[in-house]
């Protein structure tokens, strides 16, 4: 029996007080009782009226007590299921747990067997989600490119019906608009077994895109109403620039992003009180010589951090970025960027990481970077899961067994705990020199390389349910029909 | 080289946008003229500047702010110059296309654009083609700019193009492009003239169109 004892058993992180949360928190509601946002959608507008918003115009403006009552309904914890039922794809969003994945819609990707840089293909869709789901640091997919190939209308629609028998992790989608969201969505309910298997066991994420600064768009607006209609977790995030479309300071910014995703979360707990919502932004720097949104800052990961600091506070949790790079190629500085950022990010145990593999300031995707950076979050998952302190754990009667001048090797406890108090590297290179020399001098970027083709070659993913491939084709037939004329 | 012209320039690298207005108005009441004021003046500031952003040693809003500054400058002299006959620097029609909210890139370029001398009109974002056929026929540009910042909105820079094609406009401007996933060879697929990756290539391009670059 024990009193007053505190228990410590991962590491801890923590930048702001709450005192600056809620003057944080309070800058936000300001924001969107005073200022306002430009709802670029009628029947938007109309629902939020109906709820009490003040519309003036396109402008929209949540009272306080309204935006309260909103956040009060959106879940903290909740699971994103796998398709399959495999409990170790499920995703549960809760305190202290990040998880990781790829980002959405770059034009180039980098070939894996070039290494060139080239636009973005169908088929690169197919070798992501492989690679996403064999890589036991990623927890959910996402393409890192937009399909290049199809009719540009369909990009969306084959993107989600090629990735989806390629993993069982949770895939979080994106589409242009309605119909396309449609397509996605009846793939993923004929495989759950139903619109209602569905909605208690959601097995995708549907990612939402408006504008800085305070802009709602058309399409951004439309897809959360889909996504609210039909029960489908949904993300909405900004892409800010901290000095460009948003304040220079990481306080301003946090507050303007978190206040544009706000009024996607205002939108989606009117229409479907309850459902699970992720407060977004990419929250970065506009770089003021190259002229770019930065993914390799060190400003991003501060402004994530507090954006994640706060979007807890709120109750909700985030969606986060890192693993991403400016760099052009698989290099030093890749490494660099990638690192910090994924081990940064899992400090703040921000829900869904994303844009691991995103490189070239978002413009390139590169799952040769994700397979990187899969080390990297093994390596940042070991530190942050921290020490656990126990009478097996101070091990006091191991080392009086061993005592003096003797080893642990043989010891039943070594046994027992050197596979889960070690973390071992895929990737990181531990051999001696000349071990090393024999396996050919080959830098980190060369057994990268190796393990992604290997991956590609021999997993094997779980495949969906026949009537799901039927599903599949007959939504991509009706799709190409949709676009015939277009 | 007068004083006054060195006060100028060094005022335009400054981003002194009160004071600049200030001294070329004394420049002229000294006697100068308008043409001499450009040339000597304004135009070795922004020279500068555009050298100093290239190394590094300033950055884009103080760029803006010198673009700014020349901008009013030159507003000043404006009437001086048309009465004088002297070289019109070109006029430029610029928006973001039909789909598309975004337009930061596009007002970055069109001060830049400012700043190099150009007269910039700004139709705004989420065009319609038919909207810059309008524009083309009012203002009668040297250079249509058309920027777009997603994958998805791109594409409507090439309906744009061939737009003005069937309405038999292509041949009296050039056409130039930007936008975060444009690249010179998208340019160059769609039938563009002229890409700029930032907003300083931007201005840059829209010269060398003119030939004035």
């Amino acid at each position: 029996m024990r009193t007053n004892y505190r228990i410590n058993s991962g590491v801890r992180f923590e930048m702001l007080s709450r005192d600056q949360l809620e003057e944080m928190y309070n800058g936000v509601l300001h924001v969107l009782d005073h200022i306002g946002l430009d709802v670029h959608h009628d029947e938007a507008r109309d629902i939020l009226k109906n709820a009490g918003a003040r519309v003036d115009g396109i402008r929209v403006r949540i009272p306080r007590h309204l935006m309260k009552k909103a956040l009060s309904t959106a879940p903290r914890s909740f699971t994103i299921y796998s398709r399959d039922n495999n409990p170790k794809h499920d995703i549960h969003i809760g305190p202290g747990r990040a998880h990781f994945g790829p980002g959405p819609t770059p034009p180039n990707f980098i070939d894996i067997e070039t290494l060139e840089r080239r636009p973005f293909v169908k088929d690169d869709a197919r070798i992501v989600a492989t690679v996403c789901d064999a890589l036991e640091n990623i927890d959910f997919c996402e393409s890192l490119g937009t399909i290049s190939d199809v009719h540009p209308d369909l990009a969306a629609s084959y993107e989600f019906a090629t990735m989806f028998p390629c993993t069982s992790k949770p895939i979080v989608a994106w589409s242009y608009a309605w119909d396309d969201s449609a397509d996605i969505h009846k793939i993923a309910v004929a495989e759950a077994g139903g619109q209602e298997a569905f909605e208690k066991r959601p097995n995708y994420v549907h990612y939402c895109e408006p504008l800085s600064p305070l802009v709602s768009t058309f399409e951004a607006v439309d897809k959360v109403i889909f996504a609210a209609r039909h029960g489908v977790p949904v993300i909405f995030t900004t892409c800010a620039l901290a000095g460009g479309t948003a304040p220079v300071t990481p306080a301003g910014i946090i507050i303007q992003t978190t206040a544009e995703s706000f009024m996607g979360l205002m939108l989606a707990q009117t229409i479907r009180p309850g459902l699970p919502f992720f407060m977004g932004g990419v929250l970065s720097v506009m770089d003021m010589s190259a002229m770019i949104l930065t993914y390799g800052a060190p400003e991003l990961s501060l402004m994530m951090a507090g954006a994640t600091e706060l979007a807890h506070y709120c109750g909700i949790p985030l969606w986060q970025t890192g693993g991403c790079t400016d760099s052009k190629c698989l290099d030093e500085q890749a490494s660099l960027e990638g690192s910090i950022s994924v081990f940064f990010s899992a400090l703040t145990g921000g829900d869904l990481c994303h844009d691991v593999g995103y490189t070239e300031s978002g413009m390139t995707g590169s799952i040769l970077q994700t397979v990187m950076m899969n080390d990297a979050i093994g390596f940042s998952r070991r530190i942050t899961r921290g020490i656990e302190v126990n009478e097996d754990t101070l091990a006091v009667d191991v080392i009086h067994d061993v005592g003096p001048d003797g080893h642990y090797l043989y010891q039943q406890h070594t046994m027992r705990h050197f596979k889960t108090e070690f973390w071992y590297p895929k990737l990181c290179d531990r051999h001696n020199f000349e071990e090393w020399e024999a396996e050919g001098k080959k830098p980190m970027r060369d057994r990268v390389v190796e393990r992604t083709r290997e991956i590609v070659n021999t997993h094997k993913p779980a495949p969906v349910k026949p009537e799901t491939e039927k599903v599949i084709k007959q939504v991509m037939a009706a799709a190409e029909d949709r676009v015939k004329n277009k | 080289m007068s004083q006054i012209l060195e006060q100028i320039a060094t005022g335009i690298i400054k981003g002194d946008l009160q004071g600049v207005p200030q001294l070329v108005q004394k420049a002229l009441d000294e006697g100068l003229d308008a043409q001499q004021i450009v040339q000597n003046g304004l135009i070795v500031g922004m020279g500068e500047v555009g050298k100093r952003f290239k190394v590094g040693e300033m950055f884009i809003p103080e760029v803006l702010l010198s673009a700014k500054t020349m901008h009013s400058g030159q507003e000043l002299l404006r009437p001086l110059l048309a009465e004088s006959g002297a070289a019109h620097y070109g006029k430029i029609l610029m928006g973001t296309v039909k789909g598309d909210l975004h337009d930061i890139g596009k007002n970055l370029v069109g001060m830049m654009c400012e700043g190099a001398g150009f007269d910039v009109i700004d139709l705004g974002f989420d065009l319609e083609p038919e909207v810059f056929i309008e524009g083309i026929k009012t203002h009668q540009p040297d250079i249509v700019g058309m920027s777009a910042l997603l994958t998805t909105t791109m594409r409507a820079m090439g309906h744009t193009i061939k737009a003005m094609e069937e309405a038999g406009l292509r041949d009296k401007v050039k056409v130039m492009v930007g936008g975060a996933p444009v690249d010179a060879d998208f340019a160059d697929r769609i039938g563009a003239d002229g890409y700029g990756h930032n907003a300083v290539s931007g201005a840059d391009t829209a010269k060398k169109l003119l030939g004035t670059g």
